[in-house]
């Protein structure tokens, strides 16, 4: 057991996968001995070689279209986007080729695209994204948000050893911010599981990546000055989602607040509010409530990006509002 | 001397020095893509196609003569209009036509149609409609291939059309800067759907963007079969060498609608008419017919054997049965 | 000879229609496969149309320059073959050589097991008024309202600590206990009262294990003490009912039948069944019967839990529970949900001789469904029974009696039978345990008596 970041976490992962599967390799800009622009590959050229750690052309489409093509015919690619907002010069072969392989051919992708995610850095328009909702629409691929280096590390692991297209969102903001204990060992997050980080039975709160240490934040000082217990569910995996725990968490709280990063219409929270009125419609006691970004680009300066992303205090009025309806 | 037909079978490895035999193989799968294209125009005019019907009269020589240059564990990625590289790599008329009749026994199940099925078996990967969206694909193919040393080259193909998309440039060049064992053939057939060559590029060739990625580029005769399958042959042997990869710039001429239910009636009637006299079919024949290596009675051999060959195929699977309509519900992620 | 159509062909993804420019071909021709018959336009192209087969143009349907929609008949041909009009064929598929995804893996509407049990249950409960304007209930109070019977009367007199006096979850929640409590007066309650005592407990322990009689003898000393072995059977029941109680929370819920018209029924048809039969009408093919029809209404009590999932089984293998000699044994009737009550009697009949003959196989005491226990046979009027696991409920008989009853206020004699139901609390709550013992009630209440053999 080790203190690490949530970076070391990642790193961690990705070195023990390589040591464990000859047929892992990573493929990106400035990822070899440069060691990558957050450094998560530091120094992983110099043990792996050139071959398994391979430094790219600045081409995001030819990136995701050759790591699709090595998994279609048995490699399990890491490929590494710069920053999350430079994949939609790749789009299209996510949706178009590496989405649509198993249905159409049977025949399994295995790949992973690291996505460096999220605001809260200054970042401006270009350097922000939250991406999970271009793609969350699109059968095919998965997408997992972890939000802390135990779950970054053990989900990267199942990420690559998973047999579909997995795009892995890491937030920037929270590399080097959070620490945590991360097991040696060869430890799995199952993808599609959420999980529950706080207990309570007033509201429950889903959220993921950045947000969800906000979240946690909120419920205590919500439970401390007005004794609302929120419960906070870590959704972990957003495609697919958890349903089970989703609609348990409804029933033993009837209040639900939503809180995502990405912007409001179209996001994830959409999606996740439509599964509990049609399904446990009749354990709410409360309206669904959403708490995500402006529907506007990241802004670049300071108080612009503040005012229009989610923080505690934003969620805890929201727990108010609920609690209190 | 002619050659029996019996001895015509899915090619396994050739010399680089055609034999006569091999002439008359290259001339048998040429034949037996035009009428496998008729076949479907046919289908499509009796109502039995599903879908549309594209077909590559006028490609035959480029489709041939290029999966002529691969070995069986060469990798290709063919176009729609190239079923002549599909039979060559050693594709069965009847998956063909259950393919493209979408029948729930076909490669995918009737889940994708046209030529857009896989084979791993014979490492044959379709084309998606997104038509230069395989290239990057196909370089990470040959990314892997080589990763594992397994000596193969990947060849890949695109229209005039799709050379003007951005994933042939990404895929072009990172093909290029690692020197990967990948061939690009550019089918140059004078139209994108409705649009001429001169609304689609200002370079004078295709070939000449090879200067620009730094690898060799040529452009040759596309209906001359036996041309094709030398430069393709020259550019997959240096691709297997370890010399990176070319560029291959064929010019034929798409002698059909972009579908079949397009009258081309852009398409001057002139052109049309020079570029029969070219087709690359009779002129292969009267060549073999000239060099004694066919005569009347092999080709009428061949002609039947071809003829039941489709008949076979083509019933087959127009009596396969569709897929149920569940059948297609599941199965979007792996397990 | 058969009779081959030409069909109008889809000349191109968006056309819905083509025009007949020329027929090249006149009804008696002879037509060679793939000989252009015919020319037709469309908006994006003229074509010359091929014969789909060789043969006689036999009639033509649509003439030249008329315009009709994609697949339809223009022609008919008349061939030599035995061919099929149209490859429509809809035999099953042979095996493709792409394997079968199934969507099950995925599924389109992914439900909870817990909302599943509610779904099947709140239909039938007797819904409440529409909420009078003015006050808002969301809809977990109106479910709570529900199930905990609280009447919408009720509900606009409890006060509500929400936004705008809204009642809150924690406000019904509030009045439904003190009401539970006693300290609000209301009539019967929808929930059964669950069993006071902790099965838990008096099962702990006991559990068959092997002990030396000489050590026993120590602690029981002869005469005054007796050391039986325990039979096979008897150490399995005792091996199969702590499993129950350590596996199910156990409830169970007491309703009250009246038996009279079924007991006129049978009394009627005894001695004309017995002669045709050749074998005693009893009680258990009425109440057997009354069970699987009360499953079909309410799946979820035939069902059992592994892990986190709930199996549902969709057809009823009803288990009897019988005394022999040597202990309990539960021979289990098959597929009841496929047999009438003739077959059911039948079936019951043919278990319990093979059971007293010692005949049974097996299979006949391997995968029920669902339990009954009639313990009434012996007297007892009221009883608990333990659930046959992996099953979540079992039905306990208790002995049919005449009772005095009030009957629309008036006092009247009725031949009556306590019936119990236990139920495991995992996956089957009171609501749903309450209505399906409820529906065993009314049909056997309600029973055809006009009903003949």
């Amino acid at each position: 057991m080790a203190v690490m970041t949530y970076i070391e976490a990642i790193s961690k992962g990705m070195w023990e996968e390589m040591e464990r599967d000859e047929s892992v390799f990573l493929m990106g800009e400035d990822i070899g001995e440069y060691g990558g622009a957050f450094k998560a590959t530091k120094g992983f050229q110099q043990h792996f070689g050139e071959d398994r750690v391979i430094d790219t052309v600045l081409a995001e489409a030819a990136i995701i279209g050759a790591a699709t093509g090595a998994a279609l015919v048995g490699m399990r690619p890491i490929a590494e986007m710069q920053f999350a907002d430079f994949v939609t010069c790749g789009f299209n072969q996510l949706v178009t080729n590496a989405a649509k392989v198993h249905y159409r051919w049977h025949l399994s992708v295995p790949m992973v695209v690291r996505l460096p995610s999220g605001g809260y850095i200054h970042g401006g328009p270009y350097h922000s994204a939250s991406p999970e909702g271009w793609f969350f629409h699109v059968p095919g691929l998965k997408i997992v948000a972890p939000s802390t280096p135990y779950d970054a590390k053990g989900l990267l692991k199942a990420a690559v050893r998973d047999n579909n297209p997995v795009l892995f969102l890491e937030y920037k903001y929270l590399y080097r911010r959070i620490k945590d204990e991360v097991p040696d060992t060869d430890y799995l997050v199952e993808l599609g599981k959420g999980k529950v980080t706080r207990h309570g039975n007033d509201v429950v709160i889903f959220t993921y990546g950045s947000t969800h240490h906000q979240s946690l934040e909120a419920a205590e000082l919500v439970s401390k000055s007005d004794g609302v217990e929120s419960m906070v569910v870590d959704l972990r995996t957003l495609c697919p989602l958890d349903k089970e725990l989703i609609f348990v968490s409804v029933k033993s709280t009837g209040k639900v607040l939503i809180v995502h990063e990405d912007t409001l219409t179209g996001g994830i929270g959409g999606e996740v509010a439509a599964l509990i009125s049609e399904h446990a419609f009749q354990y709410l006691d409360a309206p669904i409530m959403r708490l995500a970004s402006l529907d506007t680009p990241v802004p670049f300066a300071p108080p612009l990006e503040e005012f229009n992303l989610p923080d505690t205090s934003k969620i805890v009025a929201g727990i108010r509002k609920l609690s209190s309806y | 001397m002619p050659v029996s037909t019996e001895e015509l079978k899915p090619l396994r490895t050739t010399p680089p020095v055609l034999s006569n035999q091999n002439r008359v193989e290259l001339y048998y799968y040429m034949r037996l893509t035009r009428e496998c294209d008729n076949a479907i125009l046919r289908l499509y005019k009796q109502g039995k196609m599903v879908g549309g019907a594209y077909t590559g009269k006028g490609n035959e020589a480029t489709a041939v003569g290029s999966a002529f240059a691969l070995k069986k564990h060469d990798y290709i990625f063919p176009l729609h209009r190239d079923l002549g590289a599909h039979l060559v790599k050693g594709q069965s008329l009847r998956n063909i036509f259950l393919q493209l009749l979408g029948r729930g026994n076909s490669f995918t199940g009737g889940r994708d149609g046209t030529a857009h099925y896989a084979d791993p078996s014979l490492k044959i990967y379709g084309n998606v409609s997104h038509l230069a969206a395989m290239i990057p694909v196909a370089v990470g193919v040959a990314l892997a291939s080589r990763m594992r040393k397994e000596h193969a080259v990947v060849m890949s193909y695109i229209g005039d059309g799709g050379s003007s998309l951005g994933e042939f440039h990404e895929g072009m060049n990172m093909a290029a800067v690692m020197k990967l064992p990948f061939v690009l053939i550019i089918e140059n057939n004078q139209y994108a759907y409705s649009t001429p060559t001169s609304k689609q590029f200002a370079a004078q060739r295709l070939s000449d963007r090879a200067l620009g990625y730094g690898v060799p580029g040529i452009t040759i005769d596309g209906t001359d079969v036996v041309k094709v399958y030398e430069a393709c042959r020259k550019a997959v042997d240096r691709a297997r060498m370890g010399g990176g990869p070319s560029l291959i710039e064929t010019i034929t001429m798409r002698m059909h609608g972009h579908s079949a239910s397009d009258d081309a009636s852009y398409v001057p009637k002139r052109m049309v008419e020079d570029w029969e006299r070219k087709d690359p079919i009779s002129r292969f024949e009267k060549i073999l017919t000239n060099d004694r290596v066919l005569n009347e009675t092999v080709m009428l051999q061949m002609n039947k054997k071809i003829s039941a060959a489709i008949e076979d195929a083509v019933q087959f699977a127009l009596e396969s049965p569709y897929p149920q309509g569940g059948d297609g519900a599941g199965g979007v992620y792996s397990t | 000879m058969a009779r081959v159509e030409v069909v109008m062909p889809q000349m191109g993804e968006s056309i819905a229609e083509g025009t007949i420019v020329k027929w090249h071909k006149k009804v008696g021709d002879d037509i060679k496969k793939d000989e252009t018959i015919l020319e037709i336009s469309t908006d994006k192209v003229d074509s010359e149309i091929p014969s789909p087969a060789a043969g006689v143009l036999s009639e033509i349907v649509v003439n030249e320059q008329e315009t009709v929609a994609v697949q339809t008949v223009i022609a008919y041909l008349e061939t030599d073959g035995d061919v099929v009009t149209k490859e429509t064929s809809k035999e099953t598929a042979p095996t493709s050589e792409m394997p079968k995804v199934t969507a099950e893996s995925e599924s389109v509407t992914p439900e909870i097991t817990v909302s599943k049990g509610r779904e099947r249950v709140v239909p039938v409960v007797q819904p409440l008024e529409r909420p009078v304007a003015g006050r808002f209930y969301s809809p977990l109070v109106m479910n709570i309202a529900r199930t905990e019977g609280v009447s919408m009367s009720e509900l606009e007199r409890i006060p509500g600590s929400g936004t705008d006096g809204r009642v809150t979850k924690k406000d019904i929640l509030t009045y439904v206990e003190a009401k539970k409590l006693g300290a609000i007066t209301l009539g019967a309650p929808v929930s059964p009262v669950p069993t006071p005592g902790a099965p838990l407990e008096r099962a702990v322990g006991v559990v068959a294990k092997e002990v030396e009689v000489a050590e026993l003898r120590k602690k029981y000393p002869a005469p005054q003490h007796d050391i039986l072995q325990m039979s096979t059977v008897l150490q399995k029941m005792a091996e199969h009912m702590v499993k129950s109680v350590h596996t199910s929370p156990h409830v169970e819920a007491i309703h009250e039948v009246d038996m009279t018209n079924i007991v006129k029924h049978r009394n009627q048809h005894a001695v004309e069944f017995e002669k045709k039969e050749g074998f005693k009408l009893t009680f258990t093919p009425y109440i057997v019967d009354a069970v699987v029809k009360a499953i079909k209404k309410y799946p979820l009590v035939n069902s059992s839990v592994e892990g986190d999932k709930i199996i549902k089984k969709n057809f009823v293998n009803l288990g009897i529970a019988v005394a022999s000699d040597n202990g309990l044994i539960v021979p289990v009737v098959k597929h009841a949900e496929e047999k009438n009550f003739l077959g059911l009697a039948r079936a019951v009949n043919d278990l319990a001789s093979r059971t007293r003959n010692k005949k049974l196989t097996p299979e006949d005491v391997q995968g029920g469904t669902f339990t009954i226990s009639n313990f009434g046979v012996f007297g007892t009027m009221v009883g608990t029974p333990i659930i046959n696991q992996p099953q979540v409920a079992i039905l306990g008989t208790g002995a049919i009696k005449k009772r005095v009853v009030v009957i629309d206020d008036a006092i009247a004699i009725r031949s009556t039978a306590y019936f119990t139901l236990s139920f495991d609390h995992r996956i089957v709550d009171g609501a749903l345990g309450g209505m399906f013992l409820e529906e065993i009630v009314q049909k056997l209440q309600n029973f055809d008596t006009s009903m003949k053999f």
